[in-house]
């Protein structure tokens, strides 16, 4: 009992920043929330299979992460099976939200893949190690992926207006 | 010396020690496009955190306590799931088997009827048959007459067997009759017909008799021997009537 009180202690400490990571992914409450409770179930009931102890965080994130790129999958090849065309509408977007800025807008207009590696390093401060955990690659490969994104973000950003374009009435 | 790629990215991310730190500051003052290049990586980050760091309210539903609860009561109706699944199945099994018995116990072995009507019949002071005749197509004329689409009559003539008559029955689901047999040793043979109830082709041994039976469209037939040569030559003219 003591032992599993410890772990939710520790899976408790995580959950605000699992949470928020599902949200950027999924973009909608509901679906998030239940990535994150499908991720706890997983983690409790696989809690001896963690490789490294202290990084509890990346585990998590590891799991939560794969979960999201599953069910993904599993809602391109319905949508495909359905005929529906893949508009890339699953792809996180942040416009309409927060456009005031010109990264947050060339941000949301890079691959998935490069905006889920630049936001666990920017905004979740995930360590590069934890990063070729989560992703599964050497961390050669995460240092390149970076450099890539992160120069074409600075592309992105250099081509759109710097500000969006306001009529200021006199 | 020259930082790596990792270096320079632990830099914009501020994660270098600062010894680390001071030793890429020194090479990207020899390397201003890097250098302004890597300030501007720098800008996007802190664009990203900053636009993109959201609160998060709480959601009960997701404290990990709650969710062991939640695996806990589900592992166990599965358990009890499983432990109905297994107590219905046990319960159909006894209920099934006490079924048996209590059918068993008031439900004749098949073709008990056939084996008494054989043992009334075939003995030497046994009742007068109802037709007493050894000409066969007179025997199936009766039959006929009686039990509309009977089959017919076996011919046991080859091995030695002649019918000697027959003895219309009264039954609790009607008529039903036996045609005896006999060789020369006086051995018999009888060939049973009733209205038709659902038992599988088989045969059953009842003390010194065998009883071979099977069920037509219409008639369930039986014969009625002793075991051994009787037998085989009633379950060869048995196959040819079903």
């Amino acid at each position: 009992m003591a032992e599993s009180e410890d772990i939710d202690g520790q899976l408790r400490a995580v959950l605000p920043r699992l949470r928020r990571f599902a949200q950027w992914l999924c973009r909608d409450s509901v679906t998030a929330d239940d990535l994150v409770q499908a991720t706890l179930e997983r983690a409790i009931s696989r809690w001896g299979e963690r490789r490294d102890p202290e990084a509890l965080r990346a585990w998590l994130f590891q799991i939560l992460y794969r979960k999201f790129l599953d069910s993904r999958r599993r809602a391109k090849r319905e949508s495909r099976l359905l005929g529906a065309q893949d508009t890339g509408a699953q792809q996180p977007s942040v416009e309409g939200e927060v456009a005031a800025s010109a990264t947050l807008r060339a941000f949301s207009r890079l691959p998935a893949e490069q905006q889920h590696l630049l936001y666990c390093v920017s905004v979740e401060d995930l360590s590069y190690r934890e990063l070729a955990e989560m992703l599964e690659v050497p961390i050669g490969t995460v240092m390149s992926r970076l450099s890539r994104a992160r120069q074409a973000l600075r592309q992105l950003t250099e081509e759109a207006p710097a500000t969006p374009k306001l009529q200021v009435l006199k | 010396m020259t930082p790596s790629e990792e270096d320079l990215h632990a830099y914009v991310d501020g994660r270098l020690d600062p010894d680390r730190r001071r030793d890429v500051e020194k090479a990207l003052q020899a390397d201003p496009d890097r250098a302004a290049e890597l300030e501007a990586w720098q800008r996007d980050a802190q664009q990203l955190r900053a636009g993109l760091t959201e609160q998060v309210e709480d959601n009960p539903r997701l404290d990990p306590a709650r969710i062991r609860v939640q695996m806990r009561d589900r592992r166990r109706s599965r358990v009890m799931m499983a432990a109905a699944l297994v107590a219905c199945m046990a319960f159909g099994a006894i209920a099934g088997w006490q079924i048996r018995a209590a059918r068993d116990f008031t439900m004749p072995p098949p073709m008990s009827d056939a084996v008494q009507a054989y043992r009334m019949f075939s003995s030497e002071a046994a009742l007068k048959p109802d037709l007493e005749t050894h000409d066969p197509a007179e025997l199936q004329a009766w039959i006929d007459q009686k039990f509309p689409s009977a089959p017919h009559l076996p011919d046991l003539a080859t091995s030695g067997f002649h019918p000697v008559g027959v003895r219309l029955l009264a039954l609790l689901d009607g008529a039903g009759a036996m045609v005896l047999y006999r060789d020369e040793q006086g051995d018999a043979i009888s060939f049973y017909i009733r209205p038709r109830v659902p038992i599988p082709r088989g045969e059953r041994r009842d003390r010194d008799l065998l009883a071979q039976f099977g069920s037509g469209e219409h008639y369930s037939i039986a014969m009625i021997s002793h075991d051994g040569r009787a037998a085989a030559i009633a379950r060869q003219a048995l196959a040819g009537s079903l």
